[in-house]
């Protein structure tokens, strides 16, 4: 570390560190276009000139590199006159149409204008003129505003990982746009529009909504995946305007998906349950809130609780309901006597589910040198993650995939292994045993029958030597006959070879269901146990069976049952809902209720509600306190959230012992993989119209190899399950990956 | 489609770079790709080009966009490059061109209706000495007059026939 000083003030500076670096650290503004502190330097705006001493022509701030004794000034007469000259260069072609663009108010350009540029323009000639192009659903452009400092190009090759702008022409004629006009495809794309100075790329859904300043910004937590994004939730009259990226270098850095970012576009969607209502009869009528609360606690007392003979009331709910709503609903069926409460309503089997500790932080993913990616598709599944590991790799980190498909993976993949699941199980097996031997240390029964090969070895070397390693586990497996045996062996091999582990099978928010013990224990039925035994009575907390359920079609007849009562609180319309309800209570969704959100690594984030309810629509732990309450149940006066969480903070279950028993099974007949799109996994991203235009938001493919459709006597013109089939090598043999925004027709998988 | 001919000229290029930096063939393959295709690139052979390279479509794009030789659409025959820099322009380039212009009857860039003669304005050739100047194939032609001009425009005819 050394000294410099920067206008007159002396200053400590580290040795490589670029002048720009040092001011902002040291709160000395510079102003700036085209330098991001998380992208290349690419100093082309030159509107960062500074007065270095010593140097002739004054120097970019952004790509000077410190040095010991170093004079700067940013604010001398040199300096000043360099960037108001840059500053009339830049503006010479740009429209000054602030009036009628959207970025008007959080414009940089428009800022550094307002202190470095003259009130008159000397430009009396002719503006150039781009014409727009649609590059998708997300991202408005108005390219005559474009200044080229290429941060949108520099994003998209260095963070999102595919290039799909780019500058093409020269001179005067250089345009920034994408290849081809196919739209941008990348599931970060929205943070161009962060990123852009001006504007030329804004936000589609918002424009020509509201100004920056007219509305509020709320911090919140994306709780789409088990990320938990730091977002500011920005509000205006009480209704959610745009969401943006809120900074967090633990968690998403600048960054956050698209996923995150336009959900929101579903909050005011005509689908919108707007008042509680009751099935009298077979009709269903609108009423208050007394009216159906008291209606379901006297079912709930007739039905459950003076019930003499065998009672059985049963919870689920979907997995991204927040900590504080699994903890009230646990609670509420405890103190009436049931253990039955399940959020694992997509698996098939749940005596054989995935069982793996995540012991790595967000940001430490980046700092690894060798991965093993099983069943995933971080890129869709989990954008952020997907992010570090990216970074990981462009550190040198070597990854490795074992997957049933391959996939489009926007980082160099080392080997890729194609595999069903028997054989995926099989190939983790003969790995511990390589590790095994190689340690010298005892081989447990389930592994003499396997013969290591080199390959096996070689794969167990790479595990055994490197320092920081890491396997990850997806969502692909869930369902295979083998899940819980590639968790337990991913499990003990990650002990044998210091590796961590990141289960990303976790989804939304169900570490905190998990931790809340929102799974049934031994007194309990499951998700599946409860669907096939008669229950009395059911509390659903945003469940949305066709989506939702492993297998919808007798989910939807165990729910139909005329003595079963179901009290269905959701915050979107759905007709299977209206079909075995009894009473629908209209509950709050995404950002209109407090609560918290775990994390893969555990953080629990929690958040309050950026906007109120709608009229008539309650937040869902407060519907629970509140019926809870009228059944006389002790225990329940919060009077608010937070209570809620401290109290259910004090009991959190962090890692939940499990045995690691490994009984492997050879799967026969054809295995069916069906992995949502990633933009229909909750009810609010399926009503974000935005999104559902995406491509991701279009998936709608069943991938196999050209055998597997023989033997299923399908061609690429036909439909299986309902989605057109896709014939593809890079489809293990055997297997069908579906990758669909449909509902799930899964009467037939299972 | 690239051919196979094609691909082997541009596998002589890349293999004077390190195996994963194939990209920095960009430039020839584009080259070889065009002469393939009748002077004249567009975006499939691009796309095509960048996926032989391992590069993205916009990246090879850019290339292709930024220098004079590569031609989007079909191109004449005699590629007429007159230089508009400096040098040229103090000496009268913009006379020329618009002379050329109005005797051609084409607008730059534009092809003549006989598919003969294109003008484009390029940046500088290296030959202020005798500006102003223009390229025609490899042969450049200096201290040019609109007389000289009309003579050389004659026997570019004349040879096209």
């Amino acid at each position: 570390m050394f000294e410099i000083e920067i206008d007159g003030k002396i200053v400590n500076a580290n040795p490589g560190e670029n002048l720009i670096t040092v001011t902002d650290r040291e709160g000395i503004s510079v102003p700036r276009f085209c330098y991001h502190n998380k992208l290349s330097v690419s100093a082309n705006c030159r509107m960062c000139l500074v007065d270095v001493e010593g140097a002739t022509k004054p120097q970019p701030a952004c790509s000077t590199p410190v040095s010991n004794g170093m004079r700067v000034s940013t604010k001398n007469d040199k300096a000043k006159s360099s960037q108001k000259a840059v500053m009339e260069f830049l503006l010479i072609n740009h429209p000054l149409d602030c009036p009628i663009c959207d970025q008007g108010g959080e414009c940089e350009l428009q800022d550094v204008a307002m202190s470095y540029s003259s009130d008159v323009s000397r430009f009396n000639e002719g503006k150039r003129v781009i014409a727009d192009s649609d590059i998708g659903p997300l991202i408005q452009t108005d390219m005559t505003r474009c200044i080229h400092c290429t941060r949108c190009v520099r994003f998209g090759a260095e963070i999102a990982g595919i290039m799909e702008m780019g500058g093409t022409g020269r001179g005067d004629s250089l345009k920034i746009e994408p290849f081809l006009q196919e739209g941008i495809q990348s599931e970060l794309s929205g943070n161009m529009i962060d990123l852009c100075p001006v504007g030329a790329l804004t936000s589609k859904p918002f424009r020509y909504e509201l100004r920056s300043w007219q509305m509020n910004a709320v911090e919140g937590i994306a709780r789409h995946d088990s990320v938990g994004s730091n977002i500011h939730i920005q509000t205006y009259k009480g209704k959610v305007k745009r969401v943006v990226a809120r900074n967090n270098d633990n968690i998403n850095e600048t960054w956050i998906s698209d996923r995150d970012r336009f959900s929101c576009d579903g909050l005011n969607h005509e689908n919108r349950l707007q008042k509680p209502q009751i099935k009298y009869d077979g009709v269903w009528k609108e009423t208050e809130w007394d009216t159906a609360l008291v209606y379901s606690t006297k079912a709930l007392l007739r039905e459950v609780i003076d019930n003499k003979e065998e009672s059985k009331l049963g919870a689920l709910a979907s997995n991204n309901a927040t900590l504080e709503e699994y903890y009230l609903l646990r609670k509420l069926l405890k103190q009436v006597g049931s253990d039955n409460t399940d959020y694992r309503l997509n698996i098939k089997d749940l005596s054989n589910t995935i069982n793996l500790d995540s012991n790595i932080k967000i940001k430490d993913i980046e700092n690894i040198d060798y991965a093993l990616l099983v069943g995933s598709y971080t890129r869709l599944e989990q954008p952020m993650i997907n992010h570090r590991l990216r970074k990981s790799s462009l550190n040198g980190a070597t990854i490795d995939v074992i997957n049933s498909m391959s996939f489009n993976y926007n980082l160099p993949i080392n080997s890729e292994y194609i595999l069903n699941s028997s054989q995926i199980a099989n190939l983790l097996a003969r790995t511990l045993k390589a590790i095994l031997l190689s340690k010298e240390q005892e081989i447990p029964g389930y592994l003499d029958k396997f013969k290591v090969s080199d390959a096996d070895t070689q794969l167990a070397n790479k595990l055994l030597s490197s320092d920081k390693s890491a396997i990850i586990l997806g969502e692909h497996l869930i369902n295979s006959d083998n899940s819980s045996n590639i968790a337990n062996l991913i499990s003990i091999i990650a002990e044998k070879t210091s590796s961590s582990t990141l289960n990303l099978s976790e989804t939304g928010n169900s570490i905190a269901a998990k931790s809340t013990g929102f799974v049934p224990n031994e007194n309990g039925l499951d998700a599946n146990e409860m669907l096939a035994s008669k229950m009395n009575a059911y509390i659903l907390l945003d469940v949305y069976p066709k989506y939702d359920f492993h297998n919808s079609v007798s989910a939807i007849n165990a729910l139909r049952d005329e003595k079963t009562f179901v009290i269905a609180l959701n915050s979107f319309k759905d007709s299977d809902v209206f079909d075995y309800a009894d009473v629908i209570l209209p509950i709050s969704s995404y950002y209109e209720t407090s609560g918290t959100h775990t994390n893969v690594e555990g953080e629990m984030q929690s958040f309050s509600a950026a906007v109120g309810s709608p009229k008539d629509i309650k937040p869902a732990w407060k519907v629970l306190k509140v019926l809870a309450d009228l059944l006389d149940l002790s225990g329940f006066n919060y009077t608010d959230s937070s209570k809620v969480t401290s109290e259910a903070k004090q009991q959190i279950k962090q890692n939940i012992e499990h045995d690691r028993e490994i009984n492997l099974i050879n799967t026969k007949g054809v295995e069916i993989i069906w992995q949502p799109s990633p933009y229909s996994t909750d009810a609010l991203l399926r009503h974000s119209n935005s999104l559902q235009a995406t491509k991701i938001g279009q998936l709608n493919t069943a991938s196999m190899s050209a055998s597997t459709a023989k033997s299923l006597k399908l061609s690429d013109t036909d439909n299986y399950l309902g989605v057109p089939v896709v014939i593809s090598e890079v489809v293990a043999d055997k297997c069908v990956f579906i990758s669909s925004s449909n509902e799930t027709i899964s009467e037939k998988i299972s | 489609m690239i051919s196979k001919k094609a691909k082997k000229q541009i596998d002589s290029w890349t293999e004077k770079y390190p195996a994963n930096q194939k990209s920095s063939a960009v430039m020839e393959a584009l080259k070889i790709v065009q002469l393939e295709n009748g002077n004249c690139l567009n975006p499939e052979l691009i796309q095509e080009v960048a996926d032989y390279l391992d590069m993205p479509g916009i990246a090879a794009q850019e290339v292709a966009t930024f220098y004079e030789n590569y031609n989007h659409k079909p191109m004449a025959k005699n590629i007429i490059r007159i230089c508009h820099n400096i040098s040229c322009m103090l000496n009268g380039s913009d006379n020329l061109v618009s002379h050329l212009e109005s005797c051609l009857g084409v607008k730059t860039g534009e092809v003549t209706p006989d598919g003969l003669i294109c003008v484009k304005k390029v940046e500088c050739l290296g030959a202020c000495v005798g500006a102003p100047m223009m390229q025609i194939d490899d042969q450049y032609f200096e201290n040019l007059t609109a007389k000289k001009v009309d003579e050389i425009v004659k026997s570019l005819r004349k040879e096209g026939k």
